[in-house]
């Protein structure tokens, strides 16, 4: 079999239509994208507006709680009062502070080798549930996520390079998780020997625990309401 | 002339040009599909926020309201300060709650076949139930309790020896989630393919979930003292 001319003509041919569509392909999705990306400026407009609405009525509904507060000052007695603090705390809509750590978390460092599954040295939601279940099981009173108050009901998803939590808070790292309770509990929980510090680590996942004398811990940024569940009885 | 060749040559320029064409599009449609797409984002945020605000508004509306009873006499006052109290507490899981829900029971097949030695990886863990926990939030639950126990914001759900600590109590198998909200959104999300009851049945955990009209979630009954936090007085 010689090679001719027309063999390399062809071939050129044939590189030249492989090129052609992938152009063809990338044209028509360049098109598909442009209206989606305009949409995108209009609603991001009016997310931050949005914003904007819902942090002024949360402080209205603040300024509300310590009008009542005040109002109803010396009737029902100091226990109820007492009562009434407690349960905003446990419920997370006021803000708190005592002692306690701050724990910075971000991805793997390692550089990884061809053929390592990357997916292994990035933080999963099992690293930040775990992370945060040591912290309640070492007496954890109050934790915030990157400035998310945990409420009861605040799931924790990793997607992608962010984290989610509290129905669509989209966080990006550093990861900083703060934690009121005993300081030096909260950190042995962490790393203690095979704790959950050292796993991580394992995974090349850089964490930091820094102990603090005073951090606060802020109230969720939303109203709670619950949609389905009534009170027994 | 040679035609044969020519033939394959002209097969073999089709093939070349359906594979880059074919390779360009998985390579965009891999950029397409990383977990979120802009717009979709934004609208899930925009409503997010929505129903955010409207959640606050209410706040507002009943605050106001109770403000209002609370400046007409002691007695109304003290009145709104009860109210006031009986919705912060049911809020923060004082209160037992009733509603629809499911419930799901997790059991490992130790018991069924009396093989003593099944393997440890057939044994529901900690990490198991956190992770049914997250998701059922994550499905909008209202209220979770396991084996009884109220899942509150401080919740510790962890593994000592072969028992399980649920709010420093110990439970034991099999393990009975009961949360509260849209049966329909919390059993699907359950079910997904790919998701987590198959994960667990794939490690070996029965799993079975059941809608119901009527679930029952008891308040916490734990310690409530708070020892380090106290809250922020503003000025």
């Amino acid at each position: 079999m010689r090679v001719g001319g027309f063999q390399w003509i062809l071939a050129i041919a044939a590189l030249i239509l492989g090129i052609v569509l992938a152009f063809q392909y990338r044209i028509t999705r360049d098109v598909r994208i442009n209206v989606p990306v305009q949409r995108a400026q209009e609603l991001s407009a009016q997310v931050g507006q949005l914003k904007k609405e819902r942090d002024f009525s949360q402080a209205q509904v603040a300024s509300l709680r310590e009008q009542l507060d005040k109002a109803t000052a010396g009737i029902g007695g100091d226990a109820l009062k007492k009562e009434l603090e407690l349960a905003r705390i446990v419920a997370g809509v006021t803000d708190v502070t005592g002692p306690g750590i701050e724990i910075t978390l971000n991805d793997s460092n390692i550089n990884l080798r061809p053929g390592d599954n990357p997916n292994l040295y990035v933080l999963h939601d099992e690293d930040v549930l775990r992370v945060l279940n040591e912290l309640k099981a070492a007496g954890a009173e109050a934790i915030a996520f990157n400035g998310q108050r945990l409420l009861a009901t605040t799931e924790v998803r990793c997607t992608g390079p962010t984290v989610v939590l509290n129905k669509n808070k989209r966080l990006a790292p550093p990861y900083i998780i703060t934690a009121i309770g005993n300081p030096d509990t909260l950190e042995n929980a962490l790393k203690m020997r095979g704790g959950v510090a050292e796993i991580l680590q394992f995974w090349g996942i850089q964490i930091t625990v820094k102990k603090l004398s005073q951090v606060t811990v802020p109230a969720y940024t939303g109203g709670i309401k619950f949609e389905y569940a009534r009170p027994a009885g | 002339m040679n035609r044969p060749i020519y033939f394959s040559i002209a097969a073999v320029a089709v093939i070349l040009g359906l594979m880059l064409a074919f390779q360009f599009r998985n390579t965009s449609s891999i950029s397409h599909s990383v977990p979120y797409d802009r717009v979709q984002e934004l609208t899930i945020e925009k409503k997010q926020l929505e129903k955010e605000k409207a959640q606050l508004d209410d706040e507002i509306d009943d605050l106001t309201a109770k403000l209002a009873i609370a400046g007409k006499s002691a007695g109304e006052a003290n009145i709104a300060l009860r109210g006031e109290l009986e919705k912060t507490k049911l809020i923060a899981g004082l209160v037992p709650v009733t509603g629809p829900g499911i419930e799901i029971t997790l059991s490992d097949l130790l018991g069924e076949t009396g093989a003593g030695n099944a393997s440890t990886s057939y044994i529901v863990r900690d990490d198991d139930l956190l992770k049914l926990v997250n998701e059922l939030r994550g499905a909008g639950a209202d209220a979770i309790a396991i084996n009884g126990q109220r899942v509150m914001a401080t919740t510790e759900i962890r593994m000592i020896g072969n028992h399980i600590n649920v709010n420093l109590a110990r439970i034991s198998m099999p393990y009975k989630v009961t949360a509260i909200g849209n049966a329909e959104v919390l059993k699907s999300s359950l079910e997904a393919k790919g998701g987590l009851a198959e994960y667990l049945s794939t490690l070996g955990i029965m799993v079975t979930i059941q809608a119901r009209e009527r679930v029952a979630i008891p308040a916490f009954k734990g310690d409530l003292s708070f020892d380090y936090a106290k809250s922020v007085q503003k000025g």
